[in-house]
């Protein structure tokens, strides 16, 4: 196991070097000026010529990104073309934010879509199976945004429970930290508590029919004890996996929802970033997106062994 | 119905309850602003951008600012004097000046700004071409030396859009214009607080208790800045319905930019005003590229004059009501001392399509694609480029108007290629009006080719003018010359006026005495 856990943690190296190449070379060949935007409307196109060339931009390609790996195998990400800030303080300001929102999210969809999908699966064919499907579908349909709006239309607007927007740290309080997470987090939810209960639900009916399913029920084991500690355990490692892919789902829908709640979060440092062409930033959440997903990965190949004690490395 | 307060007594929240009450204190002397964009560069040389200026109103001081009636009066300057032979200006600096790390305004900080400014700034280059020498006298009296007098220097001085000439201690000052300062230290009402600082999401300052403002009146950038808050804080939030939920929520007090569409739900609220703060507001302009066909022939760019309909350009942008644009708008922004009549007809007379095509049909336009530059991601500017292609192609223009985010349009109109190779022929912004209020910093107005602004416009006559209004003793001089330049546009058409546009600001009733004028402005503005 050991072992195994190295081996992919070295496979992140050249994984995330391909990453590094295509983002570099995406952004190098993507149309938009950093300096045209930083000299604003006023400047002339001489002004312009002077900005780009005081940032470095108009060196060649290979020696910029030579530079940039250089660094990058430092430990240094650079700094914003914009904010002269450091990108890793940028980041360090902004993923507490987006980990709480994700934390908050992933901890709602499993704790409310793995029961449903169970109950529906438990339920085929019933009322019940259909209202819960018929939600997952409505979960899937409807975006992001609209829901969004509307949680702050009812619950901020009009009812005063909670806030329209904003964040606060933990370390101000538990309270204030959820208040304003609470929102986002049903928000961004919804496609994946939709995701996760279709799964779950999926899976159950395969397992729920399969011969030792019967046998406990011969035996006379409780209804809840066939359906969560038989069944659910065999049925976990798909809903593991589409747990796992969901993160990717997740950090989608955190760039829509941190725009939404005004979250100070790394989906809309990306976005600001993308829209001013701010490079060093671009590189630098791309490649923290990329090697978050590599170690998500990572953490679900390893959770397998715990579900199917079969499943060795 | 269950209130906020009543969920967090419900949810046990009761021990953070001090807390709250202590927060909702600093609230009250906290002024929560949404600005139009997110500030993400801080220095007001580096960036010509308006939130950059903005932000430079607050933390830094100049030497001289505008009054209401747009006339330069002393800030930090105690008093200046010109020479018999407008030559020489000696400045005199107010002496309780300090900048927000302690150290005194000296005249060597303000000698190191204004040459700072002077490289970038389009006033600054004037002086810098006029300037002899400039010399400290006294650590707070200096004096500039021109090789011919410029009766607009003070002016030049105090110029209230970007590039504001900002007064930084000299140790900053003599950063390379074109790389940004690594500290905002300035000697204005507020301090900015750096270590607060999050791009995209918060920018905070903090009441100077250092500052001693001038013993007057306020006076839209002049006079006495009194500040009655201790923290202002910009909270950046991108999404317009979220920004009209917080301020309907009572989560912000103060919104900039609210969109069009959002202003008849603000308008509905009781505890919120909508109006108009940016008086001398926005010009709308449609810019030409002259190095390509067709519009490098004035007879094509002409052609388009008779179809302009100014107010259909406004409504699309900020909607029916009249109050939020002003048309007819010449080239110099109505309302200010230059704004005047001369040729004006050519947009404020009957609108006349049919005049438009027979034009263009003689002006042997041969039917090539013209591409219309819009951007997507600037609801205003879009709406723009929207009605500037329509009206293109009802005149008999064949048009390609081509989406794209800001982003990718600063880069696109700076290319000089052909339309077919990347370039572009059209595209529509939007000039601050301080900024075109007068011609030295009137870059549509210009005409210096390829030293120019985008569009690259060629004419020496404009060029003559321009420099004339710099040389003007008096006022009717300036006057006479901003409509001799005024009749050129008619005539050359750089450009075309699209209206003015005077955006509204939307903001809690709790607040009063908002400053009117220009940007918005934190100084005299208090809460009840």
């Amino acid at each position: 196991m050991f072992n195994y856990i190295v081996r992919r943690v070295l496979a992140t190296i050249p994984v995330m070097a391909i990453v590094a190449l295509f983002v570099f070379s995406l952004l190098y060949i993507a149309p938009g000026d950093p300096a045209a935007v930083i000299a604003g409307d006023q400047a002339t196109p001489d002004d312009v010529e002077r900005i780009r060339a005081s940032l470095g931009l108009d060196r060649p390609f290979l020696v910029r990104f030579g530079e940039w790996v250089f660094r990058i195998l430092q430990g240094d990400m650079g700094v914003s073309i914009f904010t002269n800030l450091p990108v890793t303080t940028m980041i360090q300001q902004r993923i507490e934010p987006t980990l709480s929102l994700m934390v908050l999210t992933v901890i709602l969809a499993v704790s409310v879509a793995i029961p449903l999908g169970v109950i529906a699966a438990w339920k085929q064919g019933t009322l019940i199976d259909r209202a819960v499907m018929g939600m997952a579908v409505l979960g899937f349909s409807v975006p992001v945004f609209v829901v969004g709006y509307l949680l702050a239309y009812i619950f901020a607007l009009e009812l005063d429970w909670l806030p329209v927007q904003g964040y606060t740290a933990l370390s101000e309080g538990l309270w204030p930290w959820l208040e304003n997470l609470i929102l986002p987090a049903v928000a961004l939810g919804g496609v994946y508590i939709a995701l996760i209960a279709r799964i779950t639900r999926a899976t159950m009916l395969e397992v729920l029919s399969q011969d030792y399913i019967r046998t406990a029920r011969a035996k006379g084991a409780g209804q809840g004890s066939i359906l969560f500690l038989h069944a659910l355990k065999n049925a976990a490692v798909p809903i593991v996996t589409v747990i796992g892919i969901g993160i990717a789902l997740l950090i989608g829908g955190a760039v829509v929802t941190e725009s939404v709640f005004a979250i100070p979060g790394l989906g809309r440092l990306t976005v600001d970033a993308i829209l001013r062409r701010d490079y060093p930033v671009i590189q630098g959440v791309v490649l923290l997106f990329s090697f978050v997903y590599v170690l998500v990965n990572l953490g679900i190949d390893l959770v397998y062994t715990l579900f199917d004690p079969r499943i060795r490395y | 119905m269950i209130q906020r307060r009543a969920l967090m007594l419900g949810t046990g929240a009761t021990l953070a309850m001090p807390r709250v009450v202590g927060a909702q204190g600093s609230a009250a002397r906290t002024l929560r602003f949404i600005p139009q964009g997110n500030l993400a560069n801080i220095d007001p040389i580096w960036t010509t951008t308006t939130l950059a200026r903005n932000h430079a109103l607050m933390v830094f001081d100049t030497l001289f600012g505008l009054g209401r009636d747009f006339k330069p009066k002393p800030q930090m300057a105690e008093g200046a004097e010109t020479s018999a032979d407008g030559l020489t200006l000696t400045i005199k600096l107010r002496p309780e000046l300090r900048f927000h790390d302690a150290t005194p305004v000296r005249a060597q900080d303000c000698i190191a700004s204004i040459t700072r400014w002077s490289k970038r700034d389009v006033l600054g280059q004037r002086l810098g071409q006029l300037l002899e020498e400039m010399k400290p006298l006294e650590d707070d009296r200096f004096e500039i030396r021109l090789k011919r007098p410029w009766p607009g220097l003070i002016g030049a001085l105090g110029k209230a859009s970007a590039n504001l000439c900002a007064i930084m201690p000299e140790r900053l000052a003599r950063t390379d214009p074109f790389t940004q300062v690594t500290e905002v230290v300035g000697s204005g009402p507020y301090r900015f607080r750096a270590d607060q600082w999050v791009p995209g999401s918060l920018a905070a300052y903090e009441r100077n208790a250092d500052y001693v403002a001038r013993d007057e009146p306020r006076d839209f950038l002049a006079g006495g800045k009194r500040v009655y808050f201790d923290r202002v804080e910009w909270r950046v939030m991108p999404d317009p319905a979220t920004a009209a939920a917080a301020l309907q929520a009572g989560e912000a007090d103060w919104w900039e930019t609210p969109l069009a569409d959002l202003l008849p739900v603000l308008r509905r609220n009781r505890d919120i005003a909508v109006e108009v703060v940016n008086t001398a507001g926005a010009l709308g302009v449609l810019r030409f590229n002259h190095l390509h066909p067709p519009f490098d022939r004035v007879e094509v760019r002409r052609a388009l004059f008779p179809a302009i309909d100014q107010k259909s350009f406004m409504q699309a942008a900020l909607g029916e009501d009249p109050a939020l644009w002003q048309v007819p708008a010449g080239a110099f922004t109505p309302g200010t001392p230059l704004a005047n009549d001369t040729g004006l007809e050519i947009l404020s007379g009957p609108r006349d399509l049919a005049k438009a095509q027979a034009a263009l049909k003689a002006s042997g336009y041969d039917g090539r694609k013209v591409v219309v530059l819009q951007p997507s991601d600037f609801p205003t500017l879009a709406a723009l480029a929207e009605v500037a292609a329509d009206t293109m192609r009802k005149v008999g223009f064949t048009v390609d108007l081509q989406s794209m985010d800001w982003g990718t349009l600063v880069q696109r109109r700076a290319s000089r290629e052909p339309p077919e190779k990347g370039g572009w022929n059209v595209f529509c912004t939007t000039w601050e009006g301080l900024d075109v209020s007068v011609p030295g910093s009137h870059q549509p107005l210009r005409g210096n080719g390829a030293q120019g602004w985008f569009g690259w416009a060629t004419s020496d006559p404009r060029e003559k003018l321009r420099e004339a209004w710099f040389d003007a003793p008096d006022a009717a001089a300036e006057k006479r010359i901003a409509e001799a330049l005024q009749a050129l546009v008619w005539e050359e058409a750089p450009f075309i006026p699209l209206g003015l546009l005077r955006p509204p600001q939307a903001y809690r009733r709790s607040l009063t005495n908002m400053v009117t004028g220009g940007p918005p402005i934190f100084w005299g503005v208090r809460r009840g």
